[in-house]
């Protein structure tokens, strides 16, 4: 079995399992959901995403200007990223019943970005602690898929991590 | 004959003490990012070795947070900010 994540000097290539293909389709519009305005201040899902810079109650003023600014940037970053992700699964070709394709350094941030981006999500969601990782999912929870998602990007992402940092 | 008169030097204010002490920003623990990732962030965004972004993953990790960089209050938000993009939970404060 080849290796998921093979570096290329500068680019990684990917390859893919056809179900995981069909998983990681939807992981754009997941976290394009998360990172709508919420109709709530509370929202965790969303205050996970864009957290506030000052915790000090008497810099509210420049958490507020700190916001102007800087949201337009992280959300644009984080759907151009989307975007980045979706336009290199459409271009990949299959090999024996497998998905390849070759990313580009820009390409390899978008999908960390994104990959990342969508745990944050699922993770503020199912409410997952440290340990979440050495306990057994639950088949009777009815969050038992979104738990097995999460764990299978768990691991994707920390391989792509392990193949970045060499 | 005068003598010159002493200086006297001017006590510090707070504020102007303040405006000398650098920022810091805060890294805190989360459940949801990955060691790995972590030590890569801090190594991506502010160039540390593998030790030294190792060494502040693993004060997080125990710690619940650490201080991995300071500076103007400027630099601070502009840090705090690329920490959010890369989806790290970042604050800054200014120590008293």
């Amino acid at each position: 079995m080849s290796p998921r994540f093979d570096r290329r000097g500068e680019a990684v290539v990917l390859t893919l399992e056809s179900n995981e293909v069909e998983l990681l389709r939807t992981i754009p519009d997941e976290v394009r959901d998360a990172l709508a305005e919420p109709s709530s201040k509370d929202d965790p899902v969303h205050n996970r995403l864009f957290p506030s810079a000052y915790l000090d109650p008497t810099e509210e003023s420049a958490e507020q200007e700190w916001q102007e600014l800087v949201h337009p940037e992280l959300l644009q970053g984080r759907l151009a990223a989307l975007e980045l992700v979706s336009a290199t699964l459409d271009r990949a070709t299959t090999k024996r019943g497998r998905a390849e394709v070759e990313l580009a350094p820009e390409e390899v941030e978008a999908w960390l970005s994104v990959v990342n981006d969508a745990r944050l999500t699922l993770g503020t969601r199912l409410g997952v602690t440290e340990d979440a990782e050495s306990e057994a999912i639950d088949p009777s929870d009815p969050e038992a898929a979104t738990h097995a998602v999460y764990g299978w990007l768990t691991w994707f992402e920390n391989d792509l991590v392990e193949t970045l940092l060499g | 004959m005068s003598t010159a008169p002493l200086e006297v030097e001017e006590p510090l204010t707070d504020e102007a003490i303040g405006t000398d002490r650098p920022w810091l920003v805060i890294v805190w623990n989360d459940p949801v990012n990955l060691m790995s990732y972590v030590v890569y962030v801090f190594q991506k965004l502010f160039g540390y070795s593998r030790e030294k972004a190792t060494r502040l993953m693993l004060q997080v990790h125990h710690e619940g947070k650490a201080a991995v960089s300071e500076g103007t209050r400027e630099k601070a938000e502009a840090d705090v900010a690329r920490l959010h993009a890369h989806g790290l939970w970042a604050t800054m404060e200014h120590p008293s």
